[in-house]
């Protein structure tokens, strides 16, 4: 069916309103169905939804004071967090945690997890893990030229590779 | 395995079988996971996209899984290539279209996929035909299980699965119910389905997941809330949400053929003799008769036509199948003549 607006695109949208009365059935296609102020339940982003739940109350002055929260490991603040609706690390779980937990109970009328728990991965992929880890911050830190933090981790790097590789 | 070589074997999904197949689709499940000490991808450089992927891609081909993964690094493989991977469900339209180190792990026969660096590090995928949510939870709790061993994940004491996005959080489980519901759209009663199921925190979209209309009267049914309930008990109250949704679809079938059987007949033969003498054909039109066929089949208005064949016809003349069976680029008005002709031949004969 062709949408009886343009008269161009394919109907996706299929409408019935009462007009003076009368039903009255519509058939349009998704940008013509914008146009007449229809609201698309399917065609909804995630972060539309999230920041219309973020934006439910208007800023107080410890929503600002909120936004300017920073994790000192990813680098994003709160307020960018807003405008994204994603995190940066799973660090922000801790330092948002006020604001995490009052936009969780929005999101899923729930703030604790209910379901599975990992058995521990064994030590040797968690040392694995750490390895890489290591290396990278070390890169970091000569940059910025902090040489005994570069020891420290150094040192660390040495016991672990010869922990996996006696 | 090239990725062509999937156009030489049936989706999971596509088979047509498992419980209630006149009405569900399909039955998915993911898991959204990430690995602990890396930043997330909201915040990774290029480089550390690519450590990552380097860390995950030798510990899932090592990890063992009930079967056989491939690995596409993404960035490798042509658009179209990309493109058909999202057409067969098994990559979302959004890590086809990204940028950087990024892939996609699937199993041989597309019934697992796992897609690395998409919103979060690892996205686990399993799919199903027709009804089978305890299956195909079973299935990626086991995979899960399995890759956690080998990869540390972030996961907090009280809040779960860390994810990039906190309506991931916790569980990390999404279940989409692919749905045919042609009668309830022909009987104007799909408003009152999106309605209840918004209430009740279900969100619906379209054949192709967010961001896409419905299309054929297919609907995906997904649950939002991923946090304060187990697996089990997400999984429990979405089987209630479809049986729910398939009663009412098949009533209003059994309702369309007391009250105007001729008009019914007639709009499945109607659409069967399009599908099977058009010279030229979109493919949304190829979709929405497509789905008049399947109600066809399904009301026993229309026989002798194996399911496969329609379900598989539902796909194949998508753009990138399109293109990838004809080995070549199509522009779109040649696009709907191939696609005529391919629907034609597969339907000659039956």
């Amino acid at each position: 069916m062709t949408c009886e607006k343009c008269k161009k695109n394919h109907a996706t949208y299929h409408l019935t309103a009462k007009e003076n009365g009368q039903m009255r059935e519509a058939h349009l296609c998704e940008e013509c169905a914008k146009q007449a102020g229809v609201t698309v339940k399917f065609n909804f982003s995630i972060p539309e939804v999230l920041g219309s739940l973020l934006d439910v109350k208007p800023p107080t002055t410890s929503g600002s004071k909120a936004n300017q929260l920073r994790c000192p490991e990813c680098g994003i603040t709160y307020a960018e967090f807003k405008t994204k609706a994603r995190l940066g690390c799973a660090n922000d779980y801790e330092v948002f945690r006020t604001e995490l937990v009052r936009l969780l109970e929005k999101i899923h009328g729930a703030t604790s997890h209910a379901g599975k728990t990992p058995q521990t991965a064994d030590s040797q992929v968690r040392k694995e893990n750490e390895l890489i880890r290591l290396k990278r911050d070390l890169e970091s830190v000569v940059k910025s030229e902090d040489f005994e933090k570069a020891a420290m981790i150094r040192d660390r790097i040495r016991s672990l590779e010869h922990e996996l590789n006696p | 395995m090239k990725v062509e070589e999937l156009l030489g074997q049936s989706g999971e999904w596509l088979k047509g079988t498992g419980n209630d197949s006149d009405v569900v689709i399909s039955s998915r499940i993911r898991l959204a996971r990430n690995l602990h000490r890396f930043p997330f991808l909201t915040v990774a450089t290029p480089a550390v996209r690519s450590e990552i992927e380097k860390f995950i891609r030798p510990r899932l081909e090592n990890t063992r899984l009930p079967r056989k993964l491939n690995y596409w690094s993404l960035p490798e493989i042509t658009l179209i290539e990309r493109t058909l991977l999202v057409e067969r469900h098994l990559i979302s339209k959004e890590h086809a279209q990204a940028e950087g180190d990024r892939g996609v792990a699937v199993a041989g026969d597309e019934a697992i996929s796992i897609m690395v660096n998409e919103e979060d590090h690892l996205r686990l995928q399993v799919i199903r035909s027709g009804l089978q949510l305890d299956e195909a939870f079973e299935e990626i709790d086991r995979m899960d299980t399995a890759l956690e061993s080998q990869l540390h994940y972030a996961f907090h004491p009280r809040f779960g699965y860390l994810t990039a996005c906190p309506t991931n959080v916790g569980t990390g489980l999404r279940i989409s119910v692919m749905m045919h519901l042609p009668a309830a759209v022909l009987s104007k009663q799909m408003d009152k389905v999106l309605q209840s199921l918004q209430r009740l925190n279900y969100t619906v979209r379209g054949f192709y997941g967010e961001g896409t209309s419905p299309l054929g009267d297919f609907y995906q049914v997904s649950n939002q809330v991923t946090l304060g309930k187990s697996e089990r008990d997400i999984i429990a109250e979405m089987k209630k949400v479809v049986s729910e949704i398939l009663k009412f679809e098949r009533s209003w079938r059994v309702k369309l053929l007391e009250d105007e059987p001729r008009k019914i007949e007639d709009r499945v033969w109607r659409a069967y003799g399009v599908l099977k003498h058009a010279r030229r054909i979109t493919s949304e039109e190829a979709t929405e008769l497509l789905s008049a066929v399947r109600l066809g089949m399904n009301m026993n208005l229309l026989t002798g036509i194996p399911p496969k064949v329609i379900n598989e016809l539902f796909l194949v003349t998508q753009p990138s199948h399109l293109q990838k069976i004809e080995r070549r680029v199509l522009e779109p008005d040649e696009r709907d003549v191939v696609r005529a002709d391919f629907i034609r031949r597969k339907l000659e004969g039956l």
